[in-house]
C-alpha cells in the first residue's frame, strides 16, 4: 500500500517533468520563429552589421540552434537562464525578488478569494433560492464576469483617489497589497463561491446526510461534520490551480498596480524581445502552474478516501 | 401486560406544492409493542416511508405534519422542537435507511461513524464510546471489527455496509427501530443474513417497525401487518390471519403476484391500472377504480377499517356489507 504510494508520486512527478520539459521546448522554438532579429531590436534601426554580429557572437545567438537549445535546457537545470539583454543582469537574480513579490500578491489574493468565496458560497447554499443566495450569487458572477483591469481602475477610482484609504499603486508596505489583492482575487472568489454553493447544496442532498440527521445530529453539526468535507472535494482542486494561476498570471494587475512581480517582468521581457529573460519568467510559471496541478491532485487524494485507493 | 413503544394515531402528513397539497399519510394509525417486529407492506408511494419519517421527525420540505399524535415511550414527539428531537433520535428511535451504498459517509471511517452515535447521547470517554463500537459492531456479524472499524465505506460490500447502518442503529439500545426497506438493495443470500439479524434484535427486546414492499420479507419477520394504499391504511392483522385469510381486494391482489417456483401459472398476476396520484385522489375508497369487486357506493364513499374479528381489521365496503348483515 505504502509502495504504491511512493511509485504513484513518482509517476505523477515523472508526468510534471515531461510538462515542463516540453513547455521548455516550445517556448525555445517560438521564440526563435518570432520573425526579426532580436539583436536589431536591441541596437536601435541604425546599427551597423558588424556591431549586430558581434554583439550576436557574444550572446551566442551565432551558435547553431541544437547547440542554443542544449546551452538554454543545461542551464535551466542549473537554475541558470543567461544574462537579460535589456536589464543586463543574470536572469535568476532578476526573477527571484519578482517572485518574491508575485508571491505575496498571490497569497494576498488567494486569501481573499478562499474566505470571501468559501463564505459567500456556503453562506448562499444555506440560504439557497432565498434573497441572501441571490445577492451572493450576484456579487460573485460580477467577480467571474468583470475584467481585472476594470475592476483595478475602479478600485484605485473609489478607495484611492477618492477616499484616501490605500495607495493607487506601487507597494510600500502591506497596505500596497490590498488592492491588488482585491482586484486578483474577485474573480477566482466568484469562481469558488459558485462551486461551493452547487456542492454544499448537493452534498446535503445526499442520504448520508440523511443518515447524520437520524443519529441525532443538529444541522449545523451536520453542516460542519459530514457536508463541509465531502462538498471541499471538487472545491479543493480549483482553489489549488486557480492559486498557481495567481502566482503566473497577474501580469495585468502588476502592471497596473506598479508590483514588480514576476507578470510585469514578463511584459517587459516581451516589449524589449529580450529571449533570456522571457524564457526565464515563462518557465517559472510553467513550473508554478505544474505543481499547483500536482499538488491538487495529491491534495484531493489526502481528502478523499476512494481517490486513494485507486490511486 | 405488554408495554407499548409506538401509539401513531390518526396521522396526516402532507406535502404542500404548487399543484397543491399532497396527501402522503392521511389517517393513519399504527401500534408496536416492545419487541414486536411491525411490518407496513405497500407500493411504491403508498406513504409507508412518510410514515418512517413522520415518526422521525425527518419530514423535509414542503412536507409537514398536518394532524395527529405520535406517542413514543409515552412521550408525544409531534409537539416536540427540533433540538428535542435531536436527543431523541438515534437514542429512544433509530432507522436504517433503504440504500447501504450512500447511507454512508464516504470520507469518514464506518467505525467513527457508529461511535458518532454515542458521542452525541452519552457523555463517555472516548475509550469507551470506541469500545462500545467494537462490541455492537460485532454485534452485528461483522469480522475482524479492529480493522473494520478503521475501513471507509467503499472498502466493504454491500451486506457489511447495511451491518454497519443497523449497528449505527442498535449502539444505543433504542426502543424502537425503523427499517426502511432494509434488505432491498441487497441480494438474496445477504437479505437472509440481515432478516435474521433483525430478528434477534426484537427477541433481545427492542421493537422493530419494518417497511418493505417485500411481501416475503414482511411474513418472516412480521408479527403484526400493516397493508397501506394511496396513503391509508387499507388492512391489518396478525401476520397468520392476514396471509391466510386476506380481506381487502388490495391484499388479495397483492398476494396474488407473489411469484413462486412452485406456481401453477405461467404468467405472473398482477393489480390493473396505477397507484392514483395523491394530489388529485378519487372520492370514495382509493382503490375503487383499480378494484374488480368495486361497487357503486365505493366510488362515492370513503370506507373506515371495521374488525372482523380481534385480530383483524379492514377498510373496504364489503365487510362494512358483510358486518351489517
Amino acid at each position: 500500500m505504502k509502495g504504491s504510494k511512493a511509485s504513484n508520486l513518482l509517476r505523477r512527478l515523472l508526468y510534471a517533468l515531461i510538462a515542463i520539459v516540453g513547455v521548455a521546448t516550445l517556448v525555445f522554438v517560438l521564440l526563435r520563429m518570432v520573425p526579426g532579429n532580436p539583436v536589431a531590436t536591441l541596437l536601435g534601426e541604425h546599427a551597423d552589421k558588424e556591431t549586430v554580429e558581434r554583439i550576436s557572437s557574444s550572446l551566442g545567438l551565432d551558435k547553431p540552434l541544437p547547440v542554443q537549445f542544449a546551452d538554454y535546457l543545461l542551464g535551466a537545470l542549473r537554475g541558470d537562464f543567461g544574462q537579460s539583454y535589456t536589464l543586463g543582469k543574470p536572469v535568476s537574480e532578476l526573477i527571484g525578488p519578482a517572485f518574491v513579490n508575485t508571491l505575496w500578491l498571490a497569497l494576498a489574493a488567494a486569501l481573499v478569494s478562499w474566505v470571501v468565496g468559501i463564505a459567500c458560497g456556503l453562506a448562499a447554499a444555506i440560504h439557497k433560492s432565498t434573497i441572501v443566495d441571490r445577492l451572493f450569487m450576484g456579487f460573485s458572477l460580477l467577480g467571474v464576469s468583470l475584467p481585472v483591469f476594470m475592476v483595478a481602475m475602479l478600485l484605485q477610482y473609489v478607495f484611492a483617489r477618492y477616499l484616501h484609504w490605500l495607495p493607487v499603486a506601487g507597494v510600500t508596505d502591506w497596505t500596497g497589497y490590498i488592492l491588488p489583492a482585491i482586484a486578483l482575487g474577485w474573480g477566482s472568489a466568484g469562481s469558488i463561491a459558485r462551486l461551493v454553493r452547487s456542492s454544499v447544496i448537493e452534498v446535503l442532498q445526499q442520504d448520508y446526510i440523511d443518515t447524520a440527521r437520524a443519529k441525532g445530529r443538529t444541522g449545523t453539526q451536520i453542516l460542519v461534520l459530514h457536508a463541509l468535507r465531502n462538498a471541499m472535494l471538487p472545491v479543493i482542486t480549483l482553489m489549488a490551480m486557480q492559486f498557481s494561476g495567481l502566482l503566473s498570471g497577474a501580469f495585468i494587475t502588476e502592471t497596473i498596480f506598479s508590483i514588480n512581480g514576476i507578470g510585469r517582468l514578463a511584459v517587459q521581457a516581451i516589449a524589449g524581445r529580450d529571449i533570456p529573460l522571457l524564457q526565464g519568467t515563462t518557465l517559472l510559471c510553467t513550473f508554478v502552474i505544474v505543481m499547483g496541478n500536482l499538488v491538487a491532485d495529491l491534495l484531493y487524494s489526502v481528502c478523499d478516501p476512494r481517490v486513494r485507493k485507486e490511486a | 401486560m405488554t408495554r407499548r413503544t409506538l401509539e401513531v394515531s390518526h396521522l396526516n402528513t402532507s406535502f404542500f406544492t404548487e399543484r397543491g397539497e399532497v396527501k402522503a399519510v392521511q389517517d393513519v394509525s399504527i401500534s408496536v409493542n416492545k419487541g414486536q417486529v411491525v411490518g407496513i407492506v405497500g407500493e411504491s408511494g403508498c406513504g409507508k416511508s412518510m410514515i418512517a419519517r413522520s415518526i422521525m421527525g425527518l419530514v423535509k420540505k414542503p412536507g409537514k405534519i398536518v394532524s395527529g399524535s405520535i406517542v413514543l415511550q409515552g412521550k408525544e414527539l409531534t409537539s416536540l422542537g427540533e433540538k428535542e428531537l435531536c436527543k431523541i433520535r438515534g437514542k429512544d428511535v433509530s432507522m436504517v435507511f433503504q440504500e447501504p451504498m450512500t447511507s454512508l459517509n464516504p470520507t469518514m471511517r464506518v467505525g467513527k461513524q457508529v461511535q458518532e452515535v454515542v458521542a452525541i447521547h452519552e457523555d463517555v470517554s472516548r475509550e469507551e464510546a470506541r469500545r462500545r463500537t467494537l462490541q455492537i459492531l460485532s454485534a452485528v456479524g461483522i469480522p475482524e471489527v479492529e480493522a473494520r472499524y478503521n475501513a471507509y465505506p467503499h472498502e466493504l460490500s454491500g451486506g457489511l455496509r447495511q451491518r454497519v447502518i443497523i449497528a449505527m442503529a442498535m449502539v444505543m439500545k433504542p426502543h424502537l427501530l425503523i427499517a426502511d426497506e432494509p434488505t432491498t438493495a441487497l441480494d438474496a443470500t445477504v437479505e437472509t443474513q440481515i432478516m435474521a439479524l433483525l430478528k434477534q434484535l426484537a427477541k433481545d427486546g427492542t421493537s422493530v417497525l419494518i417497511i418493505s414492499h417485500n411481501l416475503g420479507v414482511i411474513a418472516q419477520l412480521a408479527d403484526y401487518v400493516y397493508v397501506m394504499y394511496a396513503g391509508r391504511v387499507v388492512e391489518k392483522g396478525s401476520v397468520f390471519e392476514l396471509f391466510d385469510n386476506p380481506l381487502h381486494p388490495y391484499t388479495h391482489g397483492l398476494l396474488g403476484a407473489v411469484s413462486s417456483l412452485r406456481s401453477q401459472t405461467k404468467v405472473l398476476q398482477t393489480i390493473p391500472g396505477v397507484v392514483p396520484n395523491l394530489a388529485h385522489l378519487p372520492a370514495g375508497c382509493s382503490f375503487a377504480p383499480r378494484c374488480s369487486k368495486c361497487m357503486a357506493r365505493c366510488g362515492s364513499e370513503q370506507p373506515k377499517l371495521v374488525a372482523v374479528n380481534p385480530e383483524h381489521e379492514v377498510c373496504c365496503h364489503l365487510k362494512e356489507g358483510a358486518d351489517s348483515l
